[in-house]
């Protein structure tokens, strides 16, 4: 747990789903960290735990396959030192029972990213998406 | 992501340089599987990757396994201390040839 009181923040934007704003959703969290004073190590571990999360979005939501002008929305709330990241996207509804990653000794590639995001943070937590959103997921890590 | 890519005998030296991410996991394939399928030794330089994700990860595992069913080797030299990280929390320090 750190030791900085964090200042209450909020912040979010909205990103075109697709491969190529993933590096766009990495720099958006790297500025908000900043602004958050949040240590190197940590704010490494965080970007990659929302940039997977995104990839799932674009990869399984959207198995790859976004209308052009589809949009997810990230947001980075911290309130009293716990870190909140909300997504917002219209792809296909998640089954969160299906949401598995693979055996870990079992080595091959893919089905890490949620094993990545399950490790970062204290907890993973679909919601149900209020309209015009159809998933909701919320990341959550006390600082 | 850009690259470079020099070969000396049996060895191709695969300097990949940027963020490796899913937008790129194609690209990093086509620079690195064709000296594996030849059955050269790969030398994958990473000291100027600063950031790597599982799609990434995956591309160094399908290389390692590629490798090894061409009789050959693929080798990871100056990981950054943030993709060493990544390749921790996968628990492939093991399994990967890191140097």
């Amino acid at each position: 747990m750190s030791e900085i009181a964090h200042q209450d923040h909020v912040e979010k934007k909205a990103f075109l789903v697709n491969s190529s704003s993933l590096k766009d959703v990495r720099n958006f969290c790297r500025e908000v960290f900043e602004k958050l004073q949040i240590q190197e190590d940590l704010k490494d571990e965080l970007v990659l735990a929302i940039a997977e999360a995104a990839q799932n979005i674009v990869k399984h939501a959207f198995k790859n396959n976004a209308n052009a002008n589809e949009l997810m929305v990230v947001q980075i709330s911290c309130e009293n030192n716990k870190l909140q990241i909300a997504f917002y996207d219209r792809g296909t509804p998640v089954d969160p029972k299906k949401v598995k990653h693979r055996e870990i000794d079992n080595v091959k590639p893919g089905g890490l990213g949620t094993f990545f995001i399950q490790e970062i943070m204290d907890a993973v937590e679909f919601k149900d998406g209020k309209k015009p959103w159809i998933n909701h997921l919320v990341l959550t890590k006390q600082l | 992501m850009s690259y470079k890519v020099t070969e000396e005998g049996n060895v191709a030296t695969v300097h990949l340089d940027g963020e490796i991410d899913m937008d790129v996991t194609e690209k990093a394939k086509e620079v690195i599987f064709p000296h594996i399928e030849a059955g050269k030794e790969v030398h994958l330089n990473l000291s100027n990757v600063q950031y790597m994700d599982s799609s990434g990860i995956s591309v160094l595992i399908e290389s390692h396994q590629k490798a090894l069913e061409k009789n050959t080797k693929v080798i990871i030299k100056d990981v950054s201390k943030s993709v060493l990280k990544v390749i921790m929390m996968a628990k492939l320090e093991q399994i990967l040839n890191l140097e």
